[in-house]
């Protein structure tokens, strides 16, 4: 029996297929600082030209054996390409992702220009795409999106809309529905550059912020609508407080659910079912850079499979400054310990 | 004519249930009885103590962040009200406090609330906003003498700048009390870090701020040392 490329696992797994072991990848950032400097550069310097962030995504994944990757690293190439601006902090000491200085700050003010997807490092993203494409083909590649709430709040001031979603109700629900076309026409684009899946991460909108009826009024529906858009595998992360919202999330429609440390895998299966894909579990900081024992690296992958997990995921973007160690391990339990079928995936 | 308790009991309902007007009414009406009550009064007793019960509705869940902004908004309207009568003699000596987010991070609802506290108990609140430079921090504290330093970093990849702002600070300035906060620390790393203190349970910024308000509360009142 040959092996299976990372790819074809990635895929297989999608599908609900077997697959000869669990694959280890994510559909938020997983870069490393020991990449990077393999490459010769620095962290500042991979977010704006299209053969660096290729190359420090898929050096990453090539060092660590990983199945798949995904571009960009930030959340704010569509807020600049919207005209809010980019801070790099190119000038800075170590790792400081780019994050947006001047969000609009009522929602009178916001105006989306139509060629948003033409500016700023929009292209620098397809660019990076069409790279990996050539350069990656036995690894499964991944669009992220950010979900119109989430987008939504990196966009305009976060304090604002929430308050807005309580005063200015009507408002808001106009104003997420704008955002809602644009996920759907970023993720149609991105299906178009031909990405293997897509992770549409509505991460601000967990039970930490919202209640759940709000989540059930204002989320549900739209990404709803998302996920009936996208016609390739699809994931519906979000991190942080996830339990109350877990089974909304399931009728969302995406192919697979991703959740963070938070989230108490075992009830979520317990109330989702075992044919539902979960990816999730662990605290990528607390368990890939700060553990100093590799040993509870293993634990902390082998309780996220027993828990019941399909793949195991980071909760967030892989802190690029792991150590070693804790990487090699976080890989090799998923590839050994992941032998074993998963509930909602069987082995070859 | 209303009550002492009466009057606490607006000021408290209107941040509750967030009512800006009725909370800038229910202020004017401490005013208006310097014979039953003091501006302190209304703040502690009334705007405070409101915004504690919105902590309790918070943790059980009843309350969520769009919420709980909305009743700090009536919290200061309230407050904008009464503290231009409050006096020196009644706070104390006024102590000083720089805060801000840290370079990379542009979240600050915690660090609001948190600001909030501080103005309550009629700090000098020096607020540098949200990613601030790292420089900035030690800069403003050294300038101004703060007795508090508070940073907040609401994620993982941006509070490591907060080890090196310590250590700057106190190398100049050992005496400066140095408090963190925000969602992915723990007193394991506010310790590794030097830190003089850290927001408890690190798990939620907004349930950390409205605590701390209790508790100035509770030292207000002489109920702790």
């Amino acid at each position: 029996m040959t092996e299976l490329t990372g790819k074809e696992r990635v895929l297989k797994m999608f599908k609900k297929e077997a697959v000869d072991t669990m694959p280890c990848f994510s559909g938020q950032g997983t870069v490393t600082v020991q990449a990077i400097e393999k490459m010769g550069t620095q962290f500042a310097k991979i977010h704006n030209d299209a053969e660096l962030m290729a190359g420090a995504a898929l050096t990453s994944a090539r060092m660590w054996n990983l199945d798949g990757l995904v571009v960009p690293f930030d959340m704010a190439a569509v807020a600049e390409a919207m005209g809010r601006g980019v801070s790099l902090y190119d000038g800075a000491d170590g790792i400081i992702y780019p994050t947006v200085p001047n969000k609009w700050k009522e929602l009178d003010e916001i105006d989306i220009p139509a060629d948003f997807m033409s500016k700023g490092r929009m292209p620098v993203i397809d660019k990076a795409f069409a790279i990996l494409k050539k350069e990656a083909p036995d690894l499964a590649i991944g669009a992220w999106v950010l979900g119109p709430f989430t987008q939504a709040g990196q966009i305009m001031e976060l304090d604002v809309l929430l308050k807005g979603l309580k005063k200015k109700k009507d408002q808001i629900d106009a104003f997420l529905g704008q955002m809602t076309e644009i996920t759907i026409d970023m993720c149609r684009h991105y299906e178009g550059l031909g990405v293997d899946f897509i992770c549409v991460r509505e991460m601000g909108s967990g039970t930490d912020l919202l209640s759940p009826r709000m989540w059930k009024t204002l989320i549900q529906p739209n990404l709803t609508r998302v996920f009936d858009a996208i016609s390739i595998p699809s994931v519906n992360h979000i991190c942080g407080s996830t339990d109350m919202i877990i089974e909304m999330m399931h009728e969302c429609g995406a192919d697979a659910l991703s959740v963070d440390q938070k989230n108490n895998v075992v009830e979520t299966r317990e109330k989702i079912g075992n044919d539902a894909l979960i990816l999730g579990n662990f605290d990528p900081y607390g368990t890939l850079t700060t553990l100093e024992d590799s040993s509870e690296v293993a634990n902390v992958i082998k309780k996220c499979i027993d828990d019941g997990v399909d793949s195991v995921w980071p909760g967030c973007d892989i802190w690029p400054d792991v150590r070693k160690e804790n990487m090699k391990t976080y890989v090799q339990t998923v590839r050994e310990y992941g032998v074993k079928p998963s509930p909602a995936v069987q082995r070859i | 004519m209303a009550t002492k308790e009466e009057i606490l009991e607006e000021l408290k309902e209107a941040v509750i249930e967030y009512e800006e007007d009725d909370c800038v009414e229910a202020a004017q009406k401490v005013l208006d009885n310097p014979d039953l009550l003091t501006p302190m009064d209304g703040v502690l007793d009334g705007l405070a103590a409101g915004m504690e019960k919105v902590g309790e509705l918070f943790d059980s869940h009843e309350y969520f962040v769009p919420e709980v902004l909305m009743c700090a908004d009536a919290l200061y309207a309230g407050l904008d009200v009464l503290r231009p009568h409050i006096t020196l003699s009644e706070t104390g000596p006024r102590a000083s406090v720089v805060l801000g987010s840290v370079q990379g991070d542009v979240h600050d609802i915690g660090k609001n609330l948190v600001k909030m506290m501080f103005d309550i108990a009629g700090w000098d609140v020096h607020d540098l906003g949200r990613d601030v430079p790292l420089e900035e921090f030690v800069e403003k504290q050294l300038a101004t003498g703060s007795d508090v330093l508070a940073m907040s970093a609401m994620m993982t990849t941006t509070m490591l700048g907060m080890k090196k702002v310590i250590a700057m600070v106190k190398e100049k300035n050992p005496d400066c009390l140095i408090m963190l906060g925000g969602a992915p620390l723990t007193r394991d790393v506010a310790n590794l870090f030097g830190a003089d203190g850290y927001a408890e349970s690190a798990g939620n910024a907004v349930s950390e701020g409205i605590k701390m308000i209790g508790n100035l509360r509770k030292f207000e009142k002489g109920e702790v040392e």
